[in-house]
Formats: structure tokens, C-alpha cells, sequence
């Protein structure tokens, strides 16, 4: 800029200078016409200059214009630096934290799976602790509260061993570790800051500048002892994030270690349900076996028993009918009615034994039921022919409905018993003039026989111990009506033998249903 | 029919080191099939045990020639990943390669890159070579001397691509692999021939913000003075006292770099970008690479949509010269990690896997410098290594 003012200054005194000397030229020369070219043309020439200064004059505001946009440009640019750093200072914040959630949220499925509070100190690993902000971390893992020398480390990342035992014994002799253990809240420790003697050395041993440390403190459970190390000092915000995140994971801990020691609590529990169920089960099995081996026991006593019944029975009545027949000389009438109750007795007793033998044949298994078809017709008017006397002497009504069913399947023989049996049943509790009803329905893959009456019926309580050997319902119509207690149990041993079921339904002074299921093939 | 360079990845995020390097070999190796590989790059975390992980790949990889650095983060085909072991293999009939250290960077670059250079060469068997990938120590200044030497011995007009080695930007120490070896201060080259074609694409997607100044005195990678001011007042000048005393007490240049300094050489119209490392306590700035005195100088502002355009672009000029590509390395810059952020920073390398296609076999890690021809310059000679800047490198045929 003082250059140009230069320059300019410099052509106006040449200028001048110049037209002073034309002038003195003209005034003393006779040379007046062409002194006045000479001056016109420096006028012209003045004019000319002047005009050319005027315009770099105005150039130069110009360029001094746009030096101060271009100064401009550049604050604009400090502060779109400075904004941007503060941008980018943001974004690294917001993306430490993403960072940080992501693996507390990683962390957090680990810990999840935890099922043991000792496996949730071993979770943490390096990523976490890098993610974190951190270079190094500790989690140790203290049974009681009681005995803190035991407390056991179970996470090193970037510690040795005897590096971490060193740590674990200044922290139990400072009494640093009773202090952590006591507060949930995490504790930041920087070495600029710190004046505790004890927190000093923590951070000599840990090795680094900024550390953290905070208590794992769950409800039920082991307690834990966290240490987290910086290498660098963060600003307070990042210090004040830094807290925080540690404080919620030190939580997501402590609420794994809660649920481990939960889940731990209750697979312990089912464990040891599963084991008393398992041992019950073995005495269950136990006390069967031997109540099958006390009820073959039973079986073969009252087989063999029977058997030695027989044998004076059948003298019994021999002589009996001996004596009843006069062959020893005309009976008195009192001495014929005593024989007569001595045979009748004696048939009863013999057929006590018969069906005593049949059931515990049944049982031992010594009996097979045949499978043959059995042509229905026949069967029913065998039946009927056996207990026809009986309903005639009562004049029952006997209605048989056999709905299209042309045959069963199994042993004629045994079915006759089962079916002569349920119907002597009912004629002898029907009153007289009653209808006895037998009913044969196909079903999906059986047929069901059903023995109706319309007799005095069973009381409810008596009806699931009807099937049991010598059970008689204890009822007075009963107490008229001899029998002896077997029928019906030699009945469902028959219908089981043949893979069937037999069920009854009845209802008090009206009546009972005893229905069989037998397979259909 | 096999391909002509055939490459598989395995990585491991495991925080054990032996066990990661373990399973990031066995898992890439596994995907070899029964292929049998040549060469092993790995770019491991270096918050690892560095002798752990080289031992944990070692187990598996054998007596195979291995190459590799520590990183400020790992790059994979799904995107950046951070604290883990990345392994690449390659296998094929048509490459031929050799391994080649040299040590002490920081006290004789230049001889520590002939050292490489030579012993790459001097086990070279047969075939053409076609260029040299470079992995080295991250926090050496002088790294335009270690690329000077190595290009002594193959010639300066050699294709010579890679990155300088990270350390999750902590700026304490980084580590080069080499076969069995963990180092520090060492620069480990592959020499790469055969019948294949090495494709490079460098950019970075920086603009100048502040005023042009002259770089007024410089020597090597010190910045004196610019316009005759101190270097380090003008550094102030845009980012505020408060923010350059930060830098001065904690030793840490972290902020500043996402604002690399621009260095225009005279006859360029191209911006060579450098990181300040440290402050000098006569207001120099330290810098990541060489400072050409004379040029001019601009402080460089990024944002994202012209560093994944710059990405992109890059990919694309590294897939120019191949008809069928077998691999892919990328070596980003640890400072457009920190300007893209956690969310574009896996943008980035979406749009690169397209550009290369998406099963083409990707690797790569965030670096403290990056080293390759520029094409737009022709002072590439002397300042082929930078930063800020995405490099990648593509093999095939």
C-alpha cells in the first residue's frame, strides 16, 4: 500500500516538474506554439495519470474489501473447527457409550446363561473392559463378608496372577476391600487426586493413572470386588459416564449372581426332589415286588390248601350222600334234613374252593384264555340256558339285545362263567317280576356287554371295593342272600386275562349296570 | 477349476490372546479346504499379548510365511471390528512371494527399509515382481526414509502400497509381525510376483478450511515455522488455547486428528496429509510424515459424505487394472475411523465391499499412516506416505 502512494506521489512530481519546464520553455523561447503541444499533452497526460491513480485507489479499497472477507472466511473457519471439534468430541462420546451399551447388553446375555454365581465372575472379559474405556480389570469373588482373605479372583484381564494376588492382599490389609464391599456406589481413584495413602498404592500396584473400583453386592449370594484401570484421566463428563456405566454393570451382576444362586437354589431343590422321587419309587418297587411275591405266596397257599380240601370235601359228601340215600337204614326226618344241610353245605364249600383254585390259577398265570371267535347266538342261549330256571322261579324279564353283533373273541368257556355269573348276580338282587337286561354294543375296537337289573342297587362307598376277594356289601338285602365273595373277583380276573375291563355303575334301589369291555379281535 | 488366487478370512474376537490367534488361523484355514496356502497377513489388536497371539497362530499356520501388524482396529467383510485377530490366506499356483524385516526404524529408516527390501528379494524365486506390501512401525516419523531405502533396491518407480501399524490409539507402541517374530521399530515387506496384478487406490476426501500458509522452515517431519510465525501458533489459532494446552499436558494429539494438515507442493494441485504427533517445546510440530519446505500448507477438514465418496473411489481404482480380483486389503486411517464414527466407519467399508463386490475375501485395519503411489503427483517420491487416507489393495489376475 505505501509502495503504490509512492509510485503515485513520484508521477505527480514528474508531472509537475514537467509542465514547469515546458512552461518556463514557452515563456522564454519563440518556440511558444510547440511548448503549448508540450503542455497540452502533459496535461492530457496529468488528466490521464490522475483518472489511472483514481482507479488502482479504488482497486485497493477493493482488495482491502475482500482481504477482510478473506480474513473473515478464515475466523468463520476457526470457529467451524473449533464447532466441529466439539461435534467430534460428541460423536466419540455417544459412540464410547453405544460402545459401552452394546457390551453391557452383550455382557448381559452371557450372564443370563450363568447358572452358577461363580460362573457370572468369570464373564467378564477383555472386550467388555476395552468397550468400558478401560486397559485392565479385576473381578474377585468373596463367599462371606466374614472371611475377605478368601476372596478368589476370577477375572484377570491384563493381570498375572501373582500381580493380582499382591493387589488382593493390599486391598485386604489397607482395609480397601471392606470399604468397596460396604457400598454399592462405584469409587473413582486418580493419582492426581488422591490423597488416601492406601488408594495410592492401589494405583501404583494396578498400574495405571485412573482406576475404578466398585462392590458386586447382591441380595443373596457371593459378593464381588470390581477394579477397573485407565491408562489416561478422562474429563469429568467422561468420568462422570465412566461411574455410571460401571455402577449398572456392578448391578447386572449382582442381579446374575441373584439369579444364579436362585436357579442354583432351585435345581438344588428339584435335584434333590428328583432324587427322593427316584428313591420312593425304588421303595414302591420294592414293597410291589414283594407284594407280588407275597400275593403269589397267598396264591399258591390257597392252591394248595384248596387242593387238600378237596380231597375230605369230596368224602364229606361221598358219605354224606351215603347216608342220605339210607343205605345205612331209614332216616329219621331230623336226621334226613341234617344230611340234606350237610350236602348243601358241602356244594357251597366245594365251590368256594373251585373258584378259590381259579383265581389263583389265574393269577400264577397257569391259565390261558383261548382266543377263538364265539359265535354270539349260542353264546347267549347257553347262557340263558343255565339261569332261565332261576329268572322263571323270580319271573323276571329278560330282554337281550345283541344289536347286530354276530360274534366275540375269546374264551367260550371263561366268558360263560363271567357272563352266568353277573346274571345270577342279578336275578338274586332283583325283586321278583323285575327285568334283568343283557346288551351287547360294538364300540371302536371292542364290544361291551352290559348286564342290567332292576334291583336294589349299591351303595356308592360299596362300589370300588365290589371286585375284591370275599368283599361282601354290607347291606341287609345282601346279608339275606348267601354267596361267597369270590363271584366277582373271579370275574374281573377272567375279563382282564382277556385284556377286557369290567366297570359297574349303580344307583341305590334302582339298580346296577355291570358292564364288560373285551377286545373286538 | 481353481481360482487363480484363492484367499480365505478368519477372525476371532476371543479376549484370550493364544486363543484367539488360534481360532482366527484355524477358522480361516479351515475354509482353505484342501488348498494350500502361501501367505499369511494378520492385523491383531494390540491390547492382545502380542507373543500369545503370533503363538496361537502359529500352532496352526506352521512354518508358513506370516506377515502382519498390530492395529487401531480390524476391518473384515461385515465391517470395522475392534480387540480381535484377523487371519488371511492366501493360496495360489500363480503367486509367488517372499518375506523380507528390516529393524530399527526409528534409528536408520533408510537402512531398515533396504534391510526389508533386500531380503524380500534376495528370496524371490522366479516370476516377475509386481509390487511390495508393507506393514511397519506406526509411531516412526521418518517413515518417507524407510520407503527411500526399500525403493533403493526395487527401483523408484516400484509399486510399493501398506499401512504403518496402530495401537487402538493409544500412541505408546505398535507391533510388526514377521514369521515367528513380534517386533517393534521394524518394517516387514512382502514381495508379491508372478502372473498377478496388484491394484492400488488411494484417497482421502480431506478439503482445505483454514487460510494457505508457506511453510517457511521445515526439516524432515518438523514443521519450524509457517509464514514465519511458530508452526505450533498457528495450530493454536484454529483450535483454541484451551484445546492445544490439552495436547501439550497429556502428551496426546488424539483431538486433532481428524484436522490433518494439507501439504499443496508447489507443482500439485494434490493435498498430501499429515497428523501433528507431538508439540515441540520451540513451537515446532512434530508430524507423521515429511514436510516439504516452500509448499503451502492448510489445515484439512473431513466430513463424512466425502470420506465414504473417497472410499469408493479408491476401491473402484484399485479393481481398475484386474480382471478377476482374489483378495482385497484395506488400510484406513485410525483418523477417518474417528471422523466417520461407529456408524459410517462400517458404511465405509459397505461401500467398498461393493465396489469389490461382496464375496470378494475383504481384510484389513485402521493404521497411523498410509503408504502409496499418488497418483495425481509427481512428488510421490519423496511423499508417497500419508494419512487421513483410505488405501486399498487389490490381488488378482
Amino acid at each position: 500500500m505505501l509502495m503504490s502512494q509512492l509510485r503515485t506521489v513520484t508521477i505527480y512530481i514528474v508531472l509537475a516538474t514537467g509542465t514547469l519546464a515546458a512552461l518556463t520553455l514557452a515563456l522564454g523561447t519563440a518556440w511558444g506554439f510547440l511548448s503549448l503541444v508540450i503542455i497540452a499533452v502533459l496535461v492530457a497526460s496529468l488528466v490521464y495519470l490522475a483518472l489511472k491513480a483514481e482507479g488502482a485507489r479504488i482497486e485497493l479499497a477493493e482488495l482491502h474489501r475482500l482481504r477482510a472477507a478473506y480474513d473473515q472466511l478464515d475466523e468463520q473457519a476457526k470457529l467451524i473447527i473449533r464447532t466441529d471439534l466439539e461435534l467430534h468430541r460428541s460423536q466419540e462420546e455417544l459412540d464410547r457409550r453405544l460402545v459401552s451399551l452394546m457390551s453391557l447388553h452383550r455382557l448381559g446375555r452371557h450372564l443370563q446363561v450363568s447358572l452358577r454365581p461363580e460362573e457370572v465372575f468369570s464373564k467378564l472379559d477383555g472386550a467388555t473392559v476395552m468397550n468400558f474405556g478401560f486397559s485392565k480389570g479385576l473381578l474377585g469373588m468373596c463367599a462371606s463378608l466374614e472371611d475377605l482373605r478368601a476372596m478368589d479372583w476370577r477375572s484377570l484381564i491384563r493381570f498375572t496372577e501373582p500381580e493380582a494376588n499382591q493387589i488382593k492382599a493390599h486391598l485386604v490389609d489397607s482395609g480397601l476391600l471392606k470399604q468397596i464391599l460396604s457400598r454399592p456406589a462405584p469409587a473413582m481413584l486418580q493419582a492426581v487426586s488422591t490423597i488416601d495413602q492406601a488408594q495410592r498404592k492401589l494405583l501404583e500396584l494396578l498400574g495405571v493413572p485412573m482406576a475404578v473400583v466398585a462392590g458386586v453386592i447382591p441380595h443373596t449370594g457371593p459378593v464381588g470386588c470390581l477394579l477397573l484401570g485407565a491408562e489416561r484421566v478422562g474429563s469429568d463428563t467422561e468420568t462422570k459416564v465412566d461411574e455410571e456405566l460401571v455402577s449398572i454393570l456392578t448391578n447386572q451382576l449382582a442381579v446374575a449372581v441373584e439369579n444364579s444362586a436362585l436357579y442354583e437354589k432351585t435345581w438344588t431343590t428339584q435335584q434333590e426332589l428328583e432324587r427322593k422321587v427316584q428313591e420312593r419309587t425304588r421303595e414302591l418297587e420294592k414293597a410291589n415286588d414283594e407284594l407280588v411275591r407275597l400275593n403269589k405266596a397267598k396264591s399258591d397257599f390257597v392252591s394248595a390248601v384248596s387242593h387238600e380240601l378237596r380231597t375230605p370235601l369230596a368224602a364229606i359228601k361221598g358219605y354224606a350222600a351215603l347216608l342220605g340215600s339210607g343205605q345205612f337204614g331209614a332216616l329219621a326226618k331230623p336226621q334226613g334234613e341234617r344230611i340234606a344241610k350237610i350236602e348243601k353245605h358241602s356244594d357251597l364249600l366245594g365251590q368256594l374252593i373251585n373258584n378259590l383254585l381259579d383265581i389263583a390259577r389265574i393269577e400264577s398265570g397257569r391259565v390261558t384264555m383261548e382266543r377263538r371267535p364265539i359265535p354270539v347266538k349260542e353264546f347267549v342261549a347257553t347262557i340263558e340256558d343255565v339261569v332261565h330256571p332261576q329268572m322263571d322261579a323270580k319271573h323276571l324279564r329278560y330282554v337281550v339285545d345283541v344289536d347286530g353283533i354276530t360274534q366275540l373273541v375269546g374264551d367260550s368257556q371263561h366268558l360263560q362263567r363271567v357272563f352266568v355269573n353277573l346274571l345270577s348276580n342279578a336275578i338274586k338282587y332283583t325283586p321278583e317280576r323285575g327285568t334283568i337286561r343283557l346288551t351287547l354294543t360294538q364300540e371302536a375296537s371292542s364290544v361291551l356287554a352290559s348286564v342290567t337289573d332292576t334291583g336294589c342297587g349299591i351303595a356308592p362307598e360299596e362300589l370300588p371295593k365290589l371286585f375284591q376277594e370275599f368283599y361282601r356289601a354290607n347291606d341287609p338285602v345282601n346279608q339275606q342272600i348267601r354267596g361267597t365273595g369270590l363271584g366277582l373277583a373271579l370275574v374281573k380276573r377272567i375279563v382282564e386275562a382277556h385284556h377286557g375291563r369290567i366297570s359297574v355303575e349303580s344307583q341305590k334301589g334302582k339298580g346296577s349296570t355291570f358292564s364288560v369291555s373285551l377286545p373286538a379281535e | 477349476m481353481p481360482e487363480a488366487i484363492t484367499a480365505t478370512v478368519g477372525w476371532s474376537e476371543r479376549s484370550e490372546a493364544l486363543l484367539a490367534g488360534k481360532e482366527a488361523a484355524e477358522s480361516a484355514l479351515r475354509k482353505l479346504s484342501s488348498l494350500k496356502p502361501k501367505l499369511a497377513i494378520v492385523f491383531g489388536s494390540s491390547w492382545f499379548n502380542q507373543p500369545q497371539l503370533l503363538q496361537g497362530i502359529r500352532s496352526v499356520l506352521g512354518q508358513l510365511p506370516l506377515v502382519g501388524q498390530s492395529t487401531a482396529g480390524e476391518i473384515v467383510s461385515r465391517g470395522p471390528i475392534s480387540h480381535s485377530c484377523v487371519v488371511l490366506l492366501i493360496a495360489s499356483d500363480v503367486l509367488t512371494c517372499s518375506v523380507g524385516l528390516g529393524e530399527r526404524v526409528d534409528r536408520a529408516p533408510r537402512e531398515a527399509g533396504q534391510q526389508a527390501a533386500y531380503a524380500a528379494v534376495r528370496q524371490f524365486r522366479g516370476g516377475a515382481r509386481v509390487g511390495c506390501l508393507l506393514f511397519g512401525e506406526g509411531l516412526v516419523t521418518s517413515y518417507a526414509d524407510v520407503v527411500r531405502g526399500i525403493q533403493e533396491i526395487l527401483g523408484t518407480s516400484f509399486l510399493i502400497a501398506g499401512g504403518m501399524a496402530g495401537d487402538d490409539l493409544q500412541f505408546a507402541q505398535t507391533y510388526q509381525y514377521f514369521n515367528h517374530r513380534v517386533l517393534s521399530q521394524a518394517v516387514v515387506g512382502v514381495l508379491l510376483g508372478g502372473s498377478i496384478q496388484m491394484g492400488v487406490g488411494i484417497e482421502h476426501g480431506f478439503a482445505p478450511i483454514s487460510r494457505p500458509r508457506r511453510i517457511t522452515r521445515a526439516h524432515a517431519n518438523i514443521l519450524y515455522e509457517l509464514d514465519q510465525q511458530p508452526a505450533a501458533s498457528v495450530y493454536e489459532e484454529y483450535f483454541g488455547p484451551d484445546v492445544v494446552q490439552r495436547m501439550r499436558t497429556d502428551g496426546s494429539t488424539r483431538q486433532g486428528i481428524a484436522y490433518p494438515l494439507g501439504i499443496q507442493p508447489e507443482t500439485t494441485d494434490y493435498w498430501l496429509l499429515r497428523n501433528v504427533v507431538s508439540f515441540g517445546e520451540d513451537g515446532s510440530l512434530s508430524c507423521s510424515g515429511e514436510i516439504l519446505e516452500g509448499s503451502w500448507l492448510q489445515l484439512m477438514i473431513g466430513n463424512k459424505k466425502l470420506a465414504l465418496e473417497a472410499a469408493s473411489k479408491a476401491a473402484q481404482q484399485a479393481m481398475q487394472s484386474l480382471n478377476r480380483v482374489g483378495c482385497v486389503l484395506v488400510f484406513d486411517s485410525a483418523t477417518r475411523r474417528k471422523l466417520l464414527g461407529f456408524e459410517h466407519a462400517a458404511r465405509e467399508i459397505a461401500c467398498i465391499r461393493e465396489a469389490v463386490g461382496p464375496s470378494t475375501p475383504l481384510v484389513g485395519c485402521y493404521t497411523y499412516g498410509e503408504q502409496a503411489p499418488c497418483s495425481n503427483t509427481t512428488a510421490h517420491e519423496r511423499m508417497a506416505v500419508q494419512t487421513g487416507s483410505v488405501l486399498v489393495v487389490a490381488l488378482g489376475t
